[in-house]
């Protein structure tokens, strides 16, 4: 509010500037605006002044547009619903009154300005009041001419060709207080006057391609004015809205609330309530330097936005809400929940959450466990919702109030406890569910429909002569083994074997046997179970025969010369001997099924029906089998873990709906062989079988009434509408579910989502993880933009984006995926009105600014890229599956991969020189960024691309790779040698390991310019570089950009 | 009389196939209603979609074979369509998407029945002309 005191200088120099006001096609707008914003504090004390330009209520909103986020959201609005475009002449008229009246100062003192100036078609925007002070803005006001001419934008601006950031605000400090006619459509004949600035005091439109030179302190010094202007203008379009959110306000203002002037006042006087922090945030720009076509221009390719500090989550949600649950299990993809119907269809993007239900919390911390044993779990009588952080107590703690339906509870006699006068519970502190996000429940035995199982693993081997001549057998089997006294659950943990190619070969573990036995059953069509129990058996009782089985297996097998495998009877064996209990099931496929049911044929990559409406049908599952198989395992509470090796083609198409519906996980090694990929085999093998899982699972999301969970994305199967079946979770799965308005007005203020997770524990214990959440309910379509997570959106984005690559094809999904996000930006763009004339710069949120970098990247991302060429058609379904459960971190990193330079830590020999700080120096993904005398490192989360550019130090190769290093790098692995510099670089990649656990990433070395492979590893995966048919980061930009002008 | 009988007859199958289509309509609807769980919807209404293709099928044969022209071809558009579905193997609910489905499943079975309908009117008219004129 500070700057109230300079905007009443201000005021007097309009008149002068009335004579411009004649150039003005909307004058209400574009003069009201600016003056409304700033003044509105200072408005009572100079009054007639200002009153008439205000009148126009909608003016005021072009105006703000640019500096105060709050400002512009009404406007627009308005503008868009109830107005319509900003009345030229005419509108003036009809407005005036109201204007006045909203204003408080009937008379106005200009009049002139507003109604007299008949609209000039011309030039909508100036608001020529302020142009008097234009001597002080020198610079700007040029600019400001500048613009009419589109080609000319180039902008003024030229140090900053793009700017990132909030740049907007251009103006100069002491601008502030000017008004600035942000209005962007100067006319050029329009005198220099620009002094606009001069009255603005927040006001600075960012988008003026004159003001490119904006300074960020505008930006900020904006802000504080905000709240007070902001909630004026509000409060005087809507009326009627309750003081609460301003949000909710702005879009729903009925339009004959909008023109009440007396409220206005009363509004006024209120203390700028909701105005939240957020109204300061402003939106970001890019200025293209050049006109939409013209290639040239100014893009600064280093200016560009670049995830390059990891997935930043936005904290404003937390900072509101601190007893919701973390965002490592809840993440939402806007955290402003659209107030109604059409407000929702407006924000392009999908609307939900990405949930992870047993994400690990960091160390130290843990989730606590509640148990009620007396009074049962305490949850709502009609929404089932459990109790939260957000129940209220009342009647003096006798009922609860549930957060989600509303309805009063009685509380039950031994949880009573008394209220205080603010009514806080006075046993608070001993009572982790009242007070934590996220909390666990035991489950009594109503949770119950059958005892807890026992942990269960099962093995489903394939042994034909592939598996054996890579080494697979080998790995696993020692891997298997090494595993066996950390698998979860002892001593109730349970384990089965059962090994096939043309036959199927069972195993009786019985603990009393030194040795196991082994059964063949040839008949593939009615399979026979030899043993009704001894296939499945505790682990603990026959560790010995099972050692033993493991021990013997590689050696089993050795001289097998099977080429057959009949995994889908194998399959219907396995389920046979699991369905009583359950558990995790691990298939190892080493080729393409060919015998029995489920056998799958040679389809799939052929390059003729690549653009063909037959496309998507190679990547969807051909036979009906294996999904009806998926169902039924899912019924009888079985995941599936696909391992798939084969170096030919093996239908990880159908394959993966085994793990999909059954809440698995594809691992996929192409070309697996053991002495390259053990390590990676050994590592992920043993993470799946001793990860903490949760077994039998079902998870429903609870949200407040008005909002529905419609549909949902991942790996699991639905029981109900709103019930996922999980076999198994584990901390590496996350879930996609989207949101949708069921009322077409929202009437609360606070929408509160329940995430109940009901499992197993692997000791036993039935369990119930609770994740609950609130979150503002918006009305404003700028707000929920600020409240937007770029990681939550890319998530579901991309869920979205794999599902209908299986029934579109390639092409058709990148350009909805593009559609998507140039929707949203046009969207975005018409919110702030005033900007739009100028061409020149990409306008969007400050919290979507990677948006476009992810979606770029997505297209690129293996399951979506290029064509037949490209990718492999396994590889690219193993990858589809794998992105539809990563957690939103991983999928970030996956799309977005750090690159880093190790040359210097690895040569620098003094000890000290820390790991960590290497980590967080992350260049961008482009060519230009690899030095030839270099050393990188490319982690995108599933693997390292070791980069040795071409002039590198030989001694630092030699100790790093070893005499070999001339030779072909495809054969040469890294491995720890005895000497500093090999020393220090696996301490680099261990530390780089250790960041994220769930899988190994395997070092691929590439040496610069050693073709094809470098274009495969690396260069095809260096997202800012055009690759393949794929566009580059700046041409991108400039692509969005011509799409989001065009039809705006 | 033999016309009055092809129009009974004719008549009939069409309940049948009414009576199939709403059963399906039916176990969708529980099924949305949580009132069964997917497995045993599925199952369900698996169960009678072949029956109803059949029946609808023979349906068509008839009609040409006792020199309906009209009855048949107003028929085949529903039997293109069935055919479509068949070869393209999406006749039956697919259990493990059936939730995503449930609405495109119940407008598809929506649009049927209100063609069989029709096709039952104009049975219903011509079966009713037939037994007065024989009347006569």
């Amino acid at each position: 509010m500070g700057t109230e005191n300079p905007n009443p200088p201000s005021y007097p120099v309009r008149p002068a500037a009335t004579p411009f006001a004649a150039m003005q096609s909307t004058p209400p707008f574009l003069s009201s605006g600016p003056v409304a914003g700033s003044e509105s504090s200072s408005f009572r004390p100079v009054p007639p002044a200002s009153s008439q330009f205000r009148a126009p209520p909608f003016s005021s909103g072009p105006v703000v547009g640019s500096e105060v986020p709050a400002f512009r959201p009404p406007p627009s609005g308005r503008s868009n619903e109830l107005v319509g475009p900003p009345p030229s002449s005419s509108s003036s008229s009809s407005h005036g009154p109201p204007a006045a009246g909203f204003q408080r100062f009937p008379t106005p003192s200009l009049p002139s300005v507003g109604h007299a100036v008949p609209q000039r078609t011309g030039q909508p925007v100036l608001s020529p009041t302020t142009r008097p002070a234009a001597g002080t803005v020198a610079s700007p006001p040029i600019s400001l001419l500048s613009q009419p001419q589109p080609p000319s934008i180039p902008m003024g601006s030229p140090p900053p060709s793009m700017k990132t950031g909030q740049v907007n605000g251009n103006i100069p400090p002491p601008a502030h207080q000017l008004l600035s006619s942000s209005r962007p459509n100067v006319q050029p004949s329009s005198p220099p006057v620009r002094p606009s600035y001069v009255t603005t005091p927040g006001i600075s439109q960012a988008t003026i391609p004159g003001y490119v030179n904006a300074q960020p302190n505008t930006v900020a010094q904006a802000q504080p004015m905000q709240p007070a202007s902001f909630t004026l203008q509000q409060r005087g379009y809507a009326p009627g809205a309750p003081p609460t959110p301003f949000l909710a306000q702005q879009r729903s203002v009925n339009p004959p609330s909008l023109y009440s002037g007396n409220q206005m006042q009363h509004h006024v006087v209120a203390p700028p309530t909701a105005t939240s922090p957020g109204l300061a945030e402003d939106f970001s720009s890019l200025s293209l330097g050049s006109v939409p076509g013209s290639f040239n221009a100014g893009i600064d390719n280093a200016a560009l936005p670049r995830p390059l500090d990891g997935d930043v989550e936005p904290k404003s949600l937390a900072e509101m809400y601190p007893m919701n649950c973390s965002s490592r299990s809840l993440r939402l993809t806007t955290s402003g929940i659209p107030s109604s119907m059409s407000l929702a269809s407006r924000w392009h993007l999908p609307l939900g959450a990405i949930v992870c239900p047993l994400a690990e919390p960091p160390a130290g911390e843990e989730v606590p466990i509640v148990n009620f044993v007396t009074t049962g779990i305490i949850r709502c009588k009609r929404c089932r919702t459990y109790v939260n952080p957000f129940v209220s107590f009342t009647d003096n703690g006798r009922k609860w109030k549930c957060n989600i339906c509303s309805i009063l509870n009685d509380v039950p006699g031994d949880y009573f406890a008394h209220v205080d006068a603010s009514g806080r519970r006075v046993d608070l502190d001993q009572r982790p569910e009242l007070t934590q996000g996220t909390i666990e429940f035991i489950a009594p035995a109503e949770y119950m429909v059958r005892p807890p199982m026992p942990p269960l693993y099962f093995f489903l081997i394939d042994v034909s002569i592939s598996a054996v001549k890579s080494g697979m057998i080998e790995v696993m089997a020692q891997t298997i083994k090494s595993c066996l006294d950390s698998l979860p659950g002892y001593p109730r943990t349970q384990i089965g074997f059962i090994t096939y190619d043309s036959t199927i070969h069972f195993y009786n573990m019985k603990s009393s046997l030194m040795q196991p036995q082994m059964m063949v059953v040839s008949d593939l069509d009615d399979v026979f179970i030899p043993l009704p129990d001894d296939l499945l058996v505790n682990l603990s009782e026959s560790r010995n025969v099972v050692d033993a089985f493991l021990d013997s297996l590689p050696s089993m097998f050795q001289d097998n010369t099977n080429v057959e495998s009949a995994l889908g009877s194998a399959l219907k064996a396995a389920f046979t001997v699991m369905r009583q209990l359950g558990g995790k099931l691990l298939i190892f496929q080493n080729t393409l099924p060919s015998l029995g049911v489920g056998r799958l044929r040679l389809r799939g990559d052929d390059i003729r029906v690549y653009g063909t409406d037959k496309e998507p049908a190679s990547r969807a599952p051909e036979d009906p089998f294996y999904k009806q198989m998926a169902a039924d395992l899912t019924k009888y509470q079985i995941a599936v873990n696909i391992y798939a090796f084969s170096d030919k083609y093996t239908d990880i198409a159908s394959l993966g709906t085994l793990a999909k519906y059954t809440g698995g996980q594809v691992y996929y090694y192409p070309s697996f062989q053991a002495s390259i990929h053990k390590d990676k085999l050994r590592h992920e093998l043993t993470r799946d079988l001793t990860r903490e899982t949760a077994w039998e699972a079902v998870m429903r999301i609870r949200c407040s009434k008005g909002v529905r969970f419609t549909n949902y994305h991942g790996n699991f199967m639905l029981r109900s509408t709103d019930l996922l079946a999980l076999p198994a979770v584990d901390c590496d799965k996350a879930y996609a579910a989207q949101l949708s308005l069921e009322e077409t007005l929202l009437t609360m203020q606070t929408v509160y989502f329940q995430v109940a997770l009901l499992y197993t524990s692997s000791s036993g214990e039935r369990r119930i993880r609770v994740h609950t959440a609130a979150a503002p309910v918006v009305a404003d379509l700028g707000e929920m933009y600020r409240l937007a997570d770029t990681g939550a959106i890319i998530s579901l984005l991309s869920r979205l984006a794999i599902e209908k690559s299986l029934s579109h094809k390639l092409e058709d999904t990148r350009n909805a995926v593009q559609l998507r996000i140039v929707k949203t930006l046009r969207e975005y763009r018409n919110l702030y009105a005033v900007q739009h004339r100028l061409s020149g710069k990409m306008i969007y949120p400050e919290s979507l600014k990677f948006l476009p970098l992810y979606g770029l990247a997505l297209c690129k991302s293996l399951p979506l890229r290029g064509g037949y060429a490209d990718a492999q058609i396994d590889e690219r379904c193993a990858a589809g599956y794998t992105m539809m459960a990563l957690p939103v971190k991983k999928l970030l990193k996956l799309l977005y991969p750090n690159l880093v330079r190790v040359d210097y830590s690895v040569v620098n020999l003094s000890p000290q020189t820390d790991e960590s700080n290497i980590i967080r120096k992350r260049l961008p993904l482009t060519a230009d960024c690899l030095d030839t005398r270099g050393l990188y490192i490319f982690d995108d989360g599933f693997r390292f691309i070791i980069w040795f550019g071409r002039s590198i130090s030989p001694d630092v190769v030699r100790n790093l790779v070893g005499e070999d290093f001339t030779g072909d790098y495809s054969k040469v692995s890294l491995s720890p040698r005895d000497n500093e510099m090999s020393r220090k670089l696996m301490k680099i990649l261990d530390k780089f390991r250790e960041s994220d656990p769930s899988y190994y990433q395997l070092c691929h070395l590439v040496r610069q310019a050693d073709q094809p492979r470098e274009g495969f590893f690396l260069l095809g995966n260096l997202v800012d570089d055009q690759n393949g048919g794929a566009n580059s980061y700046a041409d991108w930009i400039l692509q969005l950009h011509r799409q989001i002008q065009q039809n705006t | 009389m033999g016309d009055v009988l092809a129009w009974v007859l004719f008549f009939v199958m069409l309940i049948a196939i009414i009576v199939m289509l709403v059963f399906q309509l039916m176990c969708l609807a529980d099924l949305e209603f949580d009132y069964i769980n997917p497995y045993d919807s599925a199952a369900r209404i698996n169960s009678v979609v072949m029956p109803e293709f059949i029946t609808h099928g023979i349906l068509c044969f008839l009609c040409l074979v006792t020199g309906h022209w009209v009855m048949s071809l107003l028929s085949i558009p529903y039997l293109y369509y069935n055919m479509r579905l068949y070869i393209r193997r999406e006749q039956f609910v697919d259990v493990t998407e059936i939730f995503n489905l449930l609405n495109r499943e119940k407008k598809q079975r929506f649009f049927k029945l209100g063609y069989v309908v029709v096709l039952l009117f104009i049975t219903l008219f011509w079966m009713i002309f037939h037994a007065l004129e024989d009347h006569h």
